[in-house]
């Protein structure tokens, strides 16, 4: 697929994963410019529905962040929310959606050169999938 | 004067037309203020008789079934023309119900209906009394045409029919109307709510459940907590999982995805943490036919946008 250049959503949480793509930018790193960054208080407050809404909206995937096992600032947060992706993930992946569209990652707020990696490396693979919409579908 | 009502049934399993019975002895007070004007199930009745009647003739009419064939749409835009009132009685014409799980395997039809299924001509030649074509996906009434209110369940159970004739008699019935609880079937639940968390998930032919405690709280996928109140939680009651034929409460939203966050969130292997994580991931395994069991009845009405994508995808794959 040449010339195709996926449409990204990252729920990222304000404590950790947030911090991580701030100091990204501030460290000046250079990453791939496709998400739509949406921060929330933390990876435990992404419902399911607001992933899949993203989907049908015109996001070819969506990039959950929150912080490090043992790191969430609400303690389990991020414990439920790898439930659910987990979930999410088969049902979408049983509706005939690649479940590779979801991804959950770890990123501290020290890590702006992993969150940097991260969207490298979740653009590749959606660039490799391909889109998702029609060309001049929503979004 | 007597409340003109009609009751059509479109690709439905008969179980909503039979359901009025469950009014009892009450039906003997509602029958004597209804002329029914057309109801197939209970008089003869054809499409021509239909059509005679003059536009917006009939006060009420209730249809049942999901939307599955040519003559199923055909009929029912008929009746909206010829009816006030328009409404969607039982899962099946509210949100496609279980016969619309079959969107959920395309080619599945083709398979049913195909070659060698009919005993008439041979294929390809139609055979001249063919039933009429299916459409490509089953859908639920208001995707074909504007519903006026609902009355949920699978099928309706007598409260909410009783509540529903009690308005429609008065003439109440408000649109956008359903005839069921805002609130979770929980709150009507009485079993007892302690654990809120899941160590295991269980079908309800693995356990004989505790007759005092959740049902949830025993492992099994129990939709209460998505779906709208309004039948007394009789499922529960009587110790099987609510599969959520009422539909989502409106804050639910998607049943499905909500159930499943409600789910994932309340799974624990032991302590949380990432030593835990393959045990969660294996109690989250045991969540056979998640499709099935979380879409049971909104598949049609909710896994649509989503099914489209999925094809789209298929096709450029192909
Ligand atoms: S605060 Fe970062 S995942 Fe909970």
């Amino acid at each position: 697929m040449s010339g195709f250049e996926p449409r990204v959503v990252a729920f990222l949480c304000r404590w950790c994963a947030a911090a991580g793509a701030d100091l990204a930018g501030t460290n000046r790193l250079q990453y791939p410019p496709h998400a739509i960054p949406i921060r929330v208080n933390c990876s435990g407050r992404v419902e399911p529905q607001w992933v899949v809404e993203a989907l049908k909206a015109g996001a070819d995937g969506v990039l959950i962040g929150g912080c490090h096992p043992g790191d969430c600032h609400y303690v389990v947060g991020n414990y439920k929310t790898r439930r659910r992706v987990y979930l999410l993930r088969k049902v979408l992946e049983e509706m005939g959606i690649e479940p590779e569209r979801v991804r959950l990652e770890w990123v501290s707020a020290t890590e702006g050169g992993r969150f940097a990696q991260v969207m490298a490396e979740f653009v590749a693979e959606l660039k490799r999938l391909g889109p998702l919409h029609e060309p001049g579908g929503p979004g | 004067m007597k409340l003109k009502l009609a009751v059509y049934w479109t690709g439905s399993c008969g179980g909503c037309d039979v359901s009025f019975l469950e009014l009892g002895p009450g039906l003997l007070d509602v029958l004597p203020q209804l002329e029914i004007v057309f109801w197939p199930a209970l008089v003869d009745a054809k499409r021509g008789d239909l059509e005679k009647l003059p536009s917006r003739s009939i006060d009420v009419a209730l249809v049942n079934g999901v939307i599955r064939t040519a003559e199923n749409k055909e009929m029912v835009e008929l009746l909206r023309e010829k009816s006030k009132q328009l409404g969607a009685y039982g899962a099946c014409a509210h949100l496609g119900g279980v016969p619309a799980l079959a969107n959920h395997a395309p080619g599945f039809t083709e398979v049913v209906f195909g070659p060698g299924f009919r005993p008439a001509s041979p294929w390809p030649e139609a055979p001249e009394d063919a039933p009429p074509a299916l459409l490509p996906e089953a859908l639920p009434l208001d995707e074909v045409v504007p519903v006026d209110f609902v009355v949920p369940g699978c099928p309706p159970p007598a409260g909410l029919i009783a509540r529903f004739f009690q308005a429609a008699l008065s003439g109440e019935v408000q649109a956008g109307q359903v005839f069921a609880e805002d609130k979770a079937l929980c709150e009507e639940c009485p079993r007892t709510r302690e654990e809120r968390r899941l160590t295991r998930i269980v079908r309800p032919h693995e356990v004989v459940p505790d007759p005092k405690t959740c049902l949830l709280d025993q492992g099994m996928v129990c939709l209460g907590p998505v779906t709208r109140g309004g039948c007394q939680a009789a499922c529960p009651q009587a110790g099987m999982p609510c599969t959520g034929c009422l539909g989502p409460t409106p804050k639910a939203g998607d049943p499905a995805l909500a159930m499943l966050s409600a789910l994932a969130s309340l799974v624990r292997a032991g302590e949380e943490g990432e030593d835990a994580f393959p045990q969660e991931n294996q109690i989250l395994d045991s969540l056979v036919d998640p499709i099935g069991t979380l879409y049971k009845y909104a598949y049609a009405k909710y896994a649509r946008p989503l099914q489209r994508l999925a094809r789209r995808r298929e096709e450029v794959r192909a």
